[in-house]
C-alpha cells in the first residue's frame, strides 16, 4: 500500500519574491524581505516592519489574470504560488489521475472583511465578503482554475498549518485515495493578525532576530506556497521528474498552554521523534533543520531546547528563514518546504539573519552566512497556537 | 477500513442533548431562525474554564465531554475537529473593538480564542492529549474531512479518534446574512424538499464521536465509508459516483434502509436532490434533517448523530420522514449531504 511520495513542482510569492528564482535570488544574497509596512492599512505602520508583498490587490490580480471582484488578497497569492507549483511540475489535471488541492491558511478572507465590516450593516455594496471570508474560499479559487480536481479540503491548525497540509497530502496518497497533491498554505496580512499578535506583545519593533539571546518576537510576514507531490505510481506513469522525497512527518500536541510553549518543548520534541523513526533516519544523517524560528523569547528557547534533547551536542547546520519572509503563519511550514528544497537543490543552507549572542544556557549557533555545501536531508519544524507541533523531513532525489 | 461509533454528543436545535430524546418533540426556531438548545455546562466544563469560553468551544467541549463518557474511555490516540467559521464570536469581538477603537485598547483574549484549531486544543488542553490534533475548515466539508482522516489513521494504526463538528452564529451574522438574502424565515407549511424559493435556515451546534478502528461492546454502529464530491456537474453524475461508492461496499440503493438527505429548502442548492429524489425512493425510504437541525457548515454532524440514533432504536420517525414509506429494520443508513450546492458527500453507517 505505502508508496514513496515525491515534489515534483515549487510556487511561492512572499516578501522575497513573487516566485521561486526570485526567492532563490534574494536567499542566496542575503536579502531580507521586511521592511517597512507599505501596503498593509495600520495606525502603526511607521512603529513596526512587516514582511510584505511588493505588490498591491490590482497588481496580483493583474498577475493572475483573474478579475472577479469577489476575489481578496488571499486568494490571489494562493492562486499564484499554486499555478507556479503546477506548472513546474507539469501535470495535467484532465489525464484521468486523482488529483487533490489541500490547502491551509488562519486568516483567510479577513483582510477583506476587515475593510467593509461596519458598512455591511447599511450598504449592500460588499455584502460578497460574506462569500469569501472563510478559509475554503482560496482552496476552491485554486481548485476551480486547475480543474479535474477529486479531493478538495483545508486545514487551519494555526503557524503548523501547512505543515499539515503537506502531511495529509502524503497520507492521502499512502491510503490509496489520491495519485497525487496540490498542497500548501496561504496568509495575506491584515489588521486582524497585525492586531492579535501586538496585543500578545510578541512583535518586535526592529528586524526579528531568531535564536538570538537578545530577541525580542517575531515580525508578521505574508505569502504562499504550494508544492505539488506525487506518489511513486503517478510519476511513473506520467514520467515526470521528482525534485525531492518526503521521508518523514509526524503531527503532535504540546498540551501545555493555548499560545505559549512548554519549556522544555515536549511537543516539538515528539513530533521532530516521530517524523525521525518513520523516516528511518538518525539523527546524525540530517543535513540541515530548518528551524521554527519565529524570534520570540518562547519559542525560540522551547523549540532550541528540544532539538538540543533529540540531536545532543552534535547538532546539524541549523537556520531559521523567517528573518527573510517574517513569519507568514499557515503559509510559513509549506514557503520553508520550498526552501528547504532549494538548499537541496542548489547545495546552499541559507543564513539566519541577525544573529549575534548565543541563548544563554542553550549555546546554540545558527548559520549566519551563506553555506555552501551538499544538503541531502532537511528536517523542517513548524509549531503553532493550540500546542500545533508539526515537523517534516526531505530527502534529494 | 471502518470506523465504529462508540460514543456520541450533540447540541443543536432540537433537544440532542438530552439522551432520551429521539425526535418525538419537535422544537420550531423561537424567531425565524435556528439557535441550539444550549445545556447548562457546569455539568460538562470545570468553571475556572467555562469562564472565558466562547459559545463554539462551550459546545464542542461539553459535546466532546459526552462522547468520551459514553464511549467510557479516558484517552483519545487522534483529536480531530471540523469547522467552518471557527470561533466566529470571539473573531468579531476582535473584530470589532479593533475597529471601534482606532487599533487601541484591545486585550489579547478573543484574538486567542479566535483562531479555528482553538476547540481542538482545549480538548487536547483538558486531557493532556499529546498525540494527533488537527482542525478542517473547508465549508461543507470540514466534518467529512474530519471522519476521511480517521479512517486514514486507523489504517495507520491508531485505535481511538475523537472527532467533532462545530459551527457558531452571531447576531450580527444572521444581520448581514439576512441582508445578504442568504436565509429566510422559516415557514413550517413548506416541506424542505419541495421548496421553489431561495434562502436557507441558519443555525448552528455542535456533535463529537468517539470512533474506535475495533468493534467493542460499546459500539452503536459504524462508518463504513464516506466520500467528498466538489462541484459535481450534474443529478446524473452524483447518481453514478453513488453506484460506485455502493458498490464499493458490496451495496446497491435497494440496500439503503434509510437515505437521509441535506434538503436545504433553496431551490437553488437543492435542485440536484431534488432530481434524485425519486430514484432514491424508488429504491429505499427517503428522510431529511435540516428542517430540525438547520443549515450549517457542519451540520453533517447533527445527520451522523442521526444515523447513530435510527440505528439503535431501529426506527424512522414521522418527523424526519419526506413520504409515508417505514422501513422493516434499519441496517444502513446513508447521507447524502450537499453545502451550497458546492460540496456534497455520501456517508455510510451500518449496524454493527
Amino acid at each position: 500500500m505505502s508508496q514513496r511520495i515525491y515534489i515534483t513542482g515549487l510556487g511561492m510569492i512572499s516578501a522575497i519574491g513573487n516566485n521561486v528564482p526570485e526567492s532563490l535570488v534574494s536567499l542566496s544574497n542575503s536579502k531580507t524581505g521586511i521592511g517597512k509596512i507599505n501596503y498593509l492599512t495600520t495606525r502603526y505602520k511607521d512603529d513596526f516592519l512587516a514582511g510584505e508583498i511588493k505588490l498591491a490587490n490590482k497588481e496580483l490580480a493583474d498577475l493572475v489574470n483573474d478579475h472577479d471582484p469577489k476575489l481578496n488578497r488571499n486568494s490571489y497569492i494562493a492562486m499564484l504560488a499554486a499555478k507556479e507549483a503546477v506548472k513546474h511540475a507539469g501535470i495535467d489535471t484532465a489525464d484521468g489521475l486523482r488529483t487533490g488541492v489541500i490547502s491551509s491558511t488562519t486568516v483567510a478572507g479577513m483582510g477583506k472583511t476587515e475593510l467593509y465590516y461596519k458598512e455591511l450593516f447599511e450598504k449592500d455594496e460588499h455584502l460578497d465578503v460574506l462569500d469569501t471570508h472563510d478559509c475554503g474560499d482560496s482552496t476552491e479559487r485554486i481548485a476551480d482554475f486547475l480543474g479535474n480536481v477529486d479531493y478538495v479540503t483545508t486545514i487551519s491548525t494555526a503557524c503548523s498549518s501547512a505543515a499539515n497540509a503537506i502531511m495529509l497530502g502524503c497520507r492521502m496518497i499512502k491510503n490509496g485515495l489520491l495519485d497525487r497533491a496540490v498542497v500548501g498554505g496561504v496568509d495575506a496580512l491584515s489588521k486582524f493578525t497585525f492586531n492579535g499578535f501586538n496585543t500578545l506583545m510578541i512583535l518586535d519593533k526592529e528586524w526579528c532576530k531568531p535564536f538570538d539571546e537578545n530577541r525580542k518576537g517575531l515580525n508578521l510576514g505574508e505569502g504562499a506556497a504550494f508544492l505539488v507531490i506525487e506518489g511513486e505510481e503517478a510519476l511513473k506513469q506520467r514520467n515526470g521528474k521528482a525534485l525531492a522525497e518526503i521521508v518523514g512527518y509526524a503531527n503532535t500536541n504540546d498540551a501545555y498552554h493555548q499560545t505559549a510553549s512548554s519549556p522544555e518543548g515536549y511537543g516539538a520534541k515528539l513530533a521532530i521523534e516521530q517524523a525521525l523513526t518513520m523516516s528511518g533516519l538518525k539523527p546524525e544523517d540530517i543535513d540541515y533543520i530548518n528551524m521554527h524560528g519565529t524570534g520570540t523569547p518562547n519559542n525560540d528557547l522551547s523549540e532550541g531546547t528540544a532539538t538540543k534533547a533529540v540531536f545532543g551536542d552534535a547538532l546539524p547546520k541549523f537556520s531559521s528563514t523567517k528573518a527573510f519572509t517574517g513569519h507568514t503563519l499557515a503559509a510559513s511550514a509549506s514557503i520553508e518546504a520550498v526552501i528547504s528544497v532549494l538548499s537541496m537543490q542548489h547545495s546552499m543552507i541559507f543564513p539566519n539573519l541577525n544573529f549575534t549572542t548565543p541563548i544563554e544556557g542553550l549555546g546554540m549557533v545558527p548559520e549566519t552566512t551563506l553555506v555552501h555545501m551538499p544538503v541531502n536531508t532537511v528536517l523542517s519544524n513548524s509549531f503553532g497556537f493550540g500546542g500545533n507541533c508539526s515537523s517534516l523531513i526531505f530527502k534529494k532525489v | 477500513m471502518k470506523a465504529y461509533i462508540n460514543g456520541t454528543g450533540c447540541i443543536s436545535s432540537q433537544d440532542t442533548i438530552n439522551d432520551q430524546w429521539f425526535f418525538d418533540v419537535i422544537a420550531e426556531p423561537a424567531g425565524d431562525y435556528f439557535n441550539a438548545i444550549e445545556p447548562s455546562y457546569k455539568e460538562y466544563i470545570a468553571p475556572n474554564l467555562l469562564r472565558r469560553m466562547g459559545r463554539a468551544i462551550k459546545m464542542g467541549v461539553a459535546t466532546a465531554n459526552l462522547a468520551i463518557n459514553q464511549a467510557g474511555i479516558k484517552n483519545v490516540d487522534a483529536i480531530i475537529t471540523g469547522t467552518g467559521l471557527g470561533c466566529f464570536e470571539d473573531s468579531e469581538r476582535f473584530l470589532l473593538a479593533m475597529l471601534n477603537n482606532d487599533e487601541q485598547f484591545l486585550t489579547p483574549t478573543s484574538f486567542i480564542q479566535s483562531t479555528h484549531n482553538t476547540v481542538g486544543s482545549q480538548i487536547a488542553l483538558i486531557m493532556k492529549c499529546h498525540d494527533y490534533n488537527f482542525t478542517y475548515v473547508h465549508r461543507g466539508f470540514s466534518f467529512e474531512s474530519t471522519v476521511q482522516d480517521s479512517l486514514m489513521l486507523f489504517s495507520e494504526g491508531k485505535e481511538t479518534v475523537l472527532v467533532g463538528g462545530i459551527e457558531e452564529h452571531t447576531p450580527n451574522y444572521v444581520i448581514l446574512n439576512r441582508r445578504a438574502h442568504k436565509f429566510k424565515t422559516y415557514d413550517p407549511t413548506v416541506p424542505f424538499w419541495k421548496s421553489t424559493t431561495k434562502g436557507i435556515q441558519m443555525s448552528e451546534g455542535a456533535a463529537f464521536f468517539v470512533l474506535n478502528k475495533h468493534k467493542t461492546g460499546k459500539s452503536l454502529a459504524s462508518i463504513d465509508g464516506i466520500q467528498t464530491l466538489y462541484k459535481p456537474k450534474s443529478a446524473e453524475s452524483i447518481l453514478q459516483k453513488l453506484g460506485a461508492f455502493l458498490k464499493l461496499h458490496h451495496l446497491s440503493l435497494s440496500d439503503i434502509d434509510v437515505c437521509l438527505m441535506g434538503f436545504t429548502s433553496d431551490v437553488e442548492f437543492d435542485n440536484y436532490l431534488a432530481t434524485l429524489l425519486p430514484e432514491i425512493e424508488k429504491e429505499s425510504v427517503a428522510a431529511h434533517f435540516k428542517h430540525l437541525s438547520g443549515e450549517y457548515h457542519t451540520s453533517s454532524a447533527f445527520a451522523l448523530w442521526t444515523a447513530t440514533k435510527l440505528i439503535e432504536k431501529q426506527r424512522l420517525p414521522d418527523a424526519l420522514a419526506i413520504s409515508d414509506k417505514r422501513p422493516d429494520s434499519i441496517k444502513h443508513v446513508l447521507i447524502i449531504n450537499q453545502y451550497l450546492g458546492i460540496n456534497y458527500s455520501f456517508t455510510l453507517v451500518s449496524q454493527c
